[in-house]
Parts: C-alpha cells; sequence; structure tokens
C-alpha cells in the first residue's frame, strides 16, 4: 500500500488546507524543483517540505549572492512567500557576519580609516535575471512579450504552446515558473 | 547539469523485461512494480532493468522503435527536414547507450542500431550548430526548440547560454543608461 504525505498549503484567505501528495508526486515535484533551481539565475520560493535534497545547489547560489537574498529578504512583504526557509535564513545571517568579520582582520583593518566599510550589496555581484534559460512549457500561455536587444527590432509577443521548448531571457518567464506553468531544462 | 543527471532522469523511463525470478508486487516511492513471475512480461524503469540484467536476473526486450528498418527511415527523415524531428523517445540517445552496453545479446543487430542512432544524434547536433550560430547573428531573442531531447540541449546549452548572457552584457552596456552598472571610486 502507498502511503500517502501530507503538505500543509495555504489557500486565499489563510487558512491552512491539507494537500495530499502520494510520494510519487513527492518525488516529481522535487525533480522539477532540483531542475528550476539548477537552472534559474536566482534563488526561487523555498519548498521546504522538500527542499532537504536541494540543500547543496541552495548553499552554492545564497553564498554567491548573499547580501541580496538577505536585502530582498527584509523588504519582502507581508504574507509572500518566503525564497528563505528559517534554516537557510540563519544560514545566510551567519555567512554575512563571518565574511564581514572575515574582510575587517584580513583587510579592512589595516586600511586607512576612511576606507574601512565595505558596502556589500553593492560589491557582490547581483544575481543576473537576463540570463538565458532553456524551458519546457506546462501551461498555455499567451502574449509573452519578447524584448529584443537592440534598438532596430520591435518588441513582439509570442504564444507558448503546451509541451514545446524555447530559449529566452529568464526575466520575462520568471512568474511562470515560480507558478510552475513553465520548467526549465 | 552533467550527461550522467539527464542520463538520471532517462532511468525513470519504463522498458519491458522478462524475469526468471518470482517475486510479489513492491512498493516504491515512484510507485508500485510487479509482480514478476519467470517468463511473464512486465515493465520497469530502465534502472532497474539494467540492475536485474546486470545480476543475470532478466532478459530484456529492446523498445519497439529500436529496430533497423524503422530507425533508417527516422534517420533520412531527419537528414531531409531542416528542422529537427520528433524522436521516437524524449530520451532515445541514453535508452541506446544503456541497453546496448548492458544488454546487446538481447538486441537484434546491435551494431547496427548503434550507427543508425548515432547518425540520427550527428545530424541533429550538427544542426543545432547552425542555428544557434544563425540565432546569435540575427540577434535574436528567443527561440523555439521544440522535438529537441534534454540531452542535445544539455550538450550545447550551457555554453550557449553563457556565450548568449555575454552577449547581452557587451551589447546592453553600448547604449548609455542608467541601468548600466560601473564602480565608483
Amino acid at each position: 500500500m502507498t502511503e500517502e504525505l501530507d503538505l500543509m498549503g495555504q489557500d486565499s484567505d489563510g487558512s491552512s488546507e491539507e494537500v495530499v501528495l502520494t510520494p510519487a508526486e513527492l518525488i516529481e515535484r522535487l525533480e522539477q524543483a532540483w531542475m528550476n533551481e539548477k537552472f534559474a539565475p536566482e534563488l526561487l520560493e523555498s519548498k521546504s517540505e522538500i527542499v532537504e535534497c536541494v540543500m547543496e545547489q541552495l548553499e552554492h547560489m545564497i553564498e554567491k549572492f548573499f547580501p541580496h537574498v538577505l536585502e530582498k529578504e527584509k523588504t519582502r512583504p507581508e504574507g509572500e512567500p518566503s525564497s528563505l526557509s528559517p534554516e537557510e535564513f540563519a544560514f545566510a545571517k551567519e555567512y554575512m557576519a563571518s565574511t564581514d568579520t572575515y574582510l575587517k582582520n584580513v583587510a579592512l583593518k589595516h586600511m586607512p580609516p576612511n576606507l574601512q566599510k565595505v558596502d556589500l550589496l553593492r560589491s557582490v555581484p547581483k544575481p543576473d535575471l537576463d540570463s538565458y534559460v532553456f524551458l519546457r512549457v506546462r501551461e498555455r500561455q499567451e502574449n509573452i512579450l519578447v524584448e529584443p536587444e537592440t534598438d532596430e527590432q520591435r518588441d513582439y509577443v509570442i504564444d507558448l504552446e503546451e509541451g514545446s521548448q524555447h530559449l529566452i531571457r529568464y526575466k520575462t518567464i520568471a512568474p511562470l515558473v515560480a507558478s510552475g506553468a513553465v520548467q526549465l531544462i | 547539469m552533467d550527461a550522467a543527471e539527464v542520463e538520471f532522469l532517462a532511468e525513470k523511463e519504463l522498458v519491458t523485461i522478462i524475469p526468471n525470478f518470482s517475486l510479489d508486487k513492491i512498493y516504491l516511492i515512484g510507485g508500485d512494480l510487479g509482480p514478476f513471475n519467470p517468463g511473464l512480461p512486465v515493465e520497469v524503469p530502465l534502472w532497474l532493468a539494467i540492475n536485474l540484467k546486470q545480476r543475470q536476473k532478466c532478459r530484456l526486450l529492446p523498445p519497439e522503435w529500436m529496430d533497423v528498418e524503422k530507425l533508417e527511415k527516422m534517420r533520412d527523415h531527419e537528414r531531409k527536414e531542416e528542422t529537427f524531428t520528433p524522436m521516437p523517445s524524449p530520451y532515445y540517445m541514453e535508452l541506446t547507450k544503456l541497453l546496448l552496453n548492458h544488454a546487446s545479446d538481447n538486441i537484434p543487430k546491435a551494431d547496427e542500431i548503434r550507427t543508425l542512432v548515432k547518425d540520427m544524434w550527428d545530424t541533429r547536433i550538427a544542426k543545432l550548430r547552425v542555428s544557434a550560430d544563425s540565432f546569435v547573428r540575427q540577434q535574436e531573442a528567443h527561440a523555439k526548440l521544440d522535438n529537441l531531447t534534454l540531452m542535445e540541449i544539455n550538450t550545447s546549452g550551457a555554453f550557449l547560454t553563457r556565450a548568449l548572457d555575454h552577449m547581452y552584457k557587451l551589447r546592453t552596456n553600448l547604449q548609455p543608461s542608467e541601468s548600466a552598472q560601473s564602480q565608483d571610486f
């Protein structure tokens, strides 16, 4: 007998509702989350119930973009799902504190007094949302805007057919990854 | 993504085996399998089929499309068309490699099959190179790649996306705008 796993989901009025997934569906979701996270240029919404196996990918990305991740978390509006689970948030804060101390002890305290501050938010590179990604469409979408880079080309719209595959800049389709309408490949 | 990771995904594909042992239905996270009875065909995921074959517990049946005449037709069709034709399986390359490496004794005309599949692969990769080239030359912002398998996308994908990212950055920095980031001293 296959066991079914209960996941806590939220419906639109904020009350909790149980979403029942079979273990097979959970593995499917885990794979999808793994692939999306692997190919996305930014940190995606935390799926804490399936995150254990994606730990390594996330650690690497958090380490790469840590001041921006913390900034985003600070300015996140109430009710929007977090990009970080509580453990990840703690990790990011500690990493930031450690980097701060390290830079101070190794270099900054030897510099002239007016140069001893470093703005991590400005010096660490931001996630590049203009990166190109490959995707497969799971739910048909209409009128997706494509912005070509040169001035001579006009913006144009395309429709995304279910099952089709595309190469496009991440920025335009980022919300579709979050909603599950497309899968990064 | 490594080729090994793509192969990992391919190993979920179902293939038919003829076991030489008995076993009741087994309940795995990914789904139920079996029961297994000697001499009776049963469908299992590729990873299990290969494992059982290595332990000499079964015979493998080649998939219906793994047949010299059918593959010849597909190869000729692929050569004739300028675009990518649909492949018999989204994991045709991985299936061919794993089945021919571990179970060539169960597959008639294994060598011819290997050559035919390799021909199809080469033709498609050549087309991919040509279309990537014209994508870059014409500075397109979007490409549709239906009928390409994950392994083909993965072969040139990482390089292609990184190159496109760099080119995008170079291009957008040609036009003066406030969003261009530069270092302040």
